[in-house]
């Protein structure tokens, strides 16, 4: 059963690719903006334009664009797992995903554990009395910080803690500048300084990374806390619960059983977070220069860089997909009521 | 100890898990959200200084607090004639309280717009795709799914970056990613208002397909879409001035909050925080009123 249902889930996600990729190809080619200008300038002699416009591929009918892309044609493409090269750095693509998406991939998961340590106890505090004043507190902060622009408290934080407190450093990247980054293994920076054995850099790393992932946890936990709580207060009112009570189970036994079953909810919601901020932590990566994927991002876009935005369009959408796949089959393996067809 | 109560009076778990009520904060977020309208529209003509003209006084802070009542009062009296710049003034020594106060022109016209926009592509796609269940429909379906698995800031970053950055493209972005939403939500209570009595009825009665579809399903059908409608004004705030702050938005000197964060960004490092606050704390409230409404909303139409 299962094996049929991730089957036909692989095959849906790789139709999903395949049009999402086709759909960004000509999106970018529909837009009225003008890559070799921008690249050659706007004084460049018809002759420089005409060559650069060869160089980069674009004076090919989009339709051969289109196989070469796809790997179809003369070059090595997609097919190949070749996502082509960067027309800004001359870099292939795929080597410059490969060193910012760890980083955006870090500055995530920490901020998801952290999250999850901050919002769970909150959310079962708050359904343990629901319109109590706590519970009011916590519904109040779940709507607010669900609906924060995120880069703005960044910069307060910064305001706060760097120039005023002095107790965070610049928000200058990863690490202090003068520092040797940790010899590059994973590209998990505080993984890479562990590997290495050096204590000082990963100090300074998490030193670091302590404000963008105070930003995140601030805007993040707002939603996981309201879920963590409405799941506790429906299974709070669930048949099995019931039982516990009437068996004379102890109020904390009871609420171990209502969590368990409140997690699936949970991790469900930090999943479908955890794609979505891949593109959407641009904003805090940004405001602390961390080099991830999002400052990729609009590095790229503002060049008109198309290569690069196929890539990442299409990397940060495979990867979202993936946790979706992760989660139904994790679903299955924490709750065996759960029947796919 | 509480008494267990018996099985059959079991309160079902929607009612109970219902999310407390605070009347003061509704109060609170319809003032807030209604003062924005009325500055999106007036605003220009209440403001003390011109909110794209330079008054030559670059960085200058705003008055201490303990200032303010006094500077107040010399106004009432007529004693200060000369206008006073509340919230300093930026790096331009453009004034940070005008601008603050204009920019809900720029900010609400385009989360407005645009969500009006998705509202009038998702709804009738989403009546269409209810309504009739064809090869066709389906793709329409899976093609809102394509849109909907883009990453939304990045796509919007590329559309409006690619299109050319002006607030007429942010508005076109904007609608066009979020009005897949609507056609699943319009979709959704589409098939459910289907299988009424009142559908049922009117067939009998020999109405065609298309006529039960617009005059009985359609006016049954939009309230999820325009419940839904605060959350997404308030998100399309917040993303109209992400775009600006990242640079691939309107334009400055445009007064729109995140680019005059943006503009600040660089000052706070310096200790000069008035630039950036000020409009902080208006996308802050504001966008924090549209959820709360969008909650009272919720609450009070999606049972």
């Amino acid at each position: 059963m299962l094996t049929r249902f991730l089957l036909r889930r692989i095959l849906t996600s790789a139709v999903q690719m395949f049009a999402l990729t086709l759909a960004v190809f000509f999106l970018v080619r529909l837009l009225p903006a003008d890559p070799v200008s921008r690249l050659v300038g706007m004084n460049a002699s018809p002759e420089a334009y005409a060559q650069a416009q060869r160089s980069l591929g674009l004076d090919q009918p989009v339709f051969t664009q289109l196989l070469n892309y796809l790997g179809l044609g003369s070059k090595s493409g997609l097919l190949q797992g070749d996502l082509g090269v960067s027309w800004l750095t001359n870099t292939p693509v795929v080597q410059e995903i490969g060193m910012s998406l760890p980083i955006t991939l870090e500055l995530l998961t920490y901020s998801f554990l952290v999250t999850l340590i901050v919002a769970v106890p909150i959310g079962v505090m708050s359904a343990a009395n629901p319109g109590k004043l706590v519970d009011k507190a916590v519904f109040i902060y779940g709507l607010f910080g669900g609906s924060q622009p995120e880069f703005w408290w960044g910069l307060l934080f910064v305001l706060i803690f760097f120039s005023t407190l002095g107790v965070a450093p610049a928000p200058l990247g990863m690490i202090d500048p003068l520092m040797l980054p940790p010899p590059r293994v994973t590209g998990f920076y505080t993984l890479d300084a562990l590997i290495a054995g050096d204590f000082a850099a990963f100090a300074d790393i998490l030193h670091h990374l302590m404000l963008p992932v105070l930003t995140m946890v601030f805007v993040l936990s707002g939603p996981v806390i309201k879920m963590v709580r409405q799941s506790m207060i429906q299974a709070h009112a669930s048949d099995f619960v019931l039982y516990g009570t009437a068996i004379g189970l102890r109020r904390g036994t009871l609420t171990n059983y209502a969590l368990r079953a409140a997690i699936a909810p949970t991790l469900t919601l930090v999943g479908i977070l955890y794609g979505v901020m891949l593109g959407g932590a641009v904003l805090v990566e940004n405001v602390f220069a961390l080099g991830g994927i999002g400052q990729y991002a609009v590095r790229s876009v503002l060049a008109f860089d198309y290569p690069s935005i196929q890539g990442i369009v299409l990397v940060i959408t495979a990867i979202s997909l993936l946790i979706y796949l992760a989660l139904d089959i994790l679903y299955a393996l924490i709750d065996p009521r759960v029947v796919y067809s | 100890m509480t008494q267990v109560p018996p099985l059959s009076a079991a309160v079902p778990a929607r009612r109970r898990s219902r999310r407390p009520a605070i009347p003061w904060l509704l109060g609170f977020a319809v003032v807030f959200a209604g003062g924005a309208i009325f500055m999106a529209a007036f605003g220009g003509y209440v403001v003390p200084f011109d909110p794209t003209d330079s008054a030559f006084m670059p960085s200058m802070p705003p008055p201490a607090l303990s200032e303010v009542p006094g500077l107040l009062w010399s106004l009432v009296t007529g004693s200060q004639t000369e206008p006073i710049h509340w919230f300093g003034t930026d790096s331009s020594g453009f004034d940070v309280f005008s601008r603050v106060l204009c920019a809900p022109r720029i900010d609400l016209s385009i989360a407005l717009a645009s969500n009006a926009f998705a509202l009038l592509i998702g709804i009738p796609f989403g009546l269409i795709a209810g309504s009739f269940r064809n090869p066709l429909t389906e793709l329409m379906m899976r093609v809102s799914d394509v849109l909907q698995s883009f990453p939304v800031f990045i796509s919007a970053m590329i559309l409006v970056a690619l299109g050319g950055q002006s607030i007429i493209n942010v508005i076109l972005a904007l609608s066009l990613l979020y009005a897949p939403i609507y056609v699943r939500l319009t979709r959704t209570e589409v098939l459910t208002q289907k299988s009424k009595g009142m559908v049922e009825a009117s067939r009998a009665i020999g109405q065609s397909e298309l006529n039960i579809a617009i005059k009985h399903i359609l006016p049954n059908s939009m309230g999820p879409a325009l419940v839904q409608s605060s959350v997404t004004i308030g998100f399309a705030i917040l993303l109209t001035a992400g775009l600006s702050f990242v640079g691939a938005g309107v334009r400055p000197p445009t007064p729109e909050w995140g680019l005059m964060i943006a503009t600040g960004a660089n000052d706070i490092v310096l200790g000069q925080w008035w630039t950036s606050v000020f409009p902080g704390i208006a996308i802050s409230l504001t966008v924090f009123s549209f959820a709360v409404i969008g909650d009272a909303l919720e609450r009070r139409y999606n049972r």
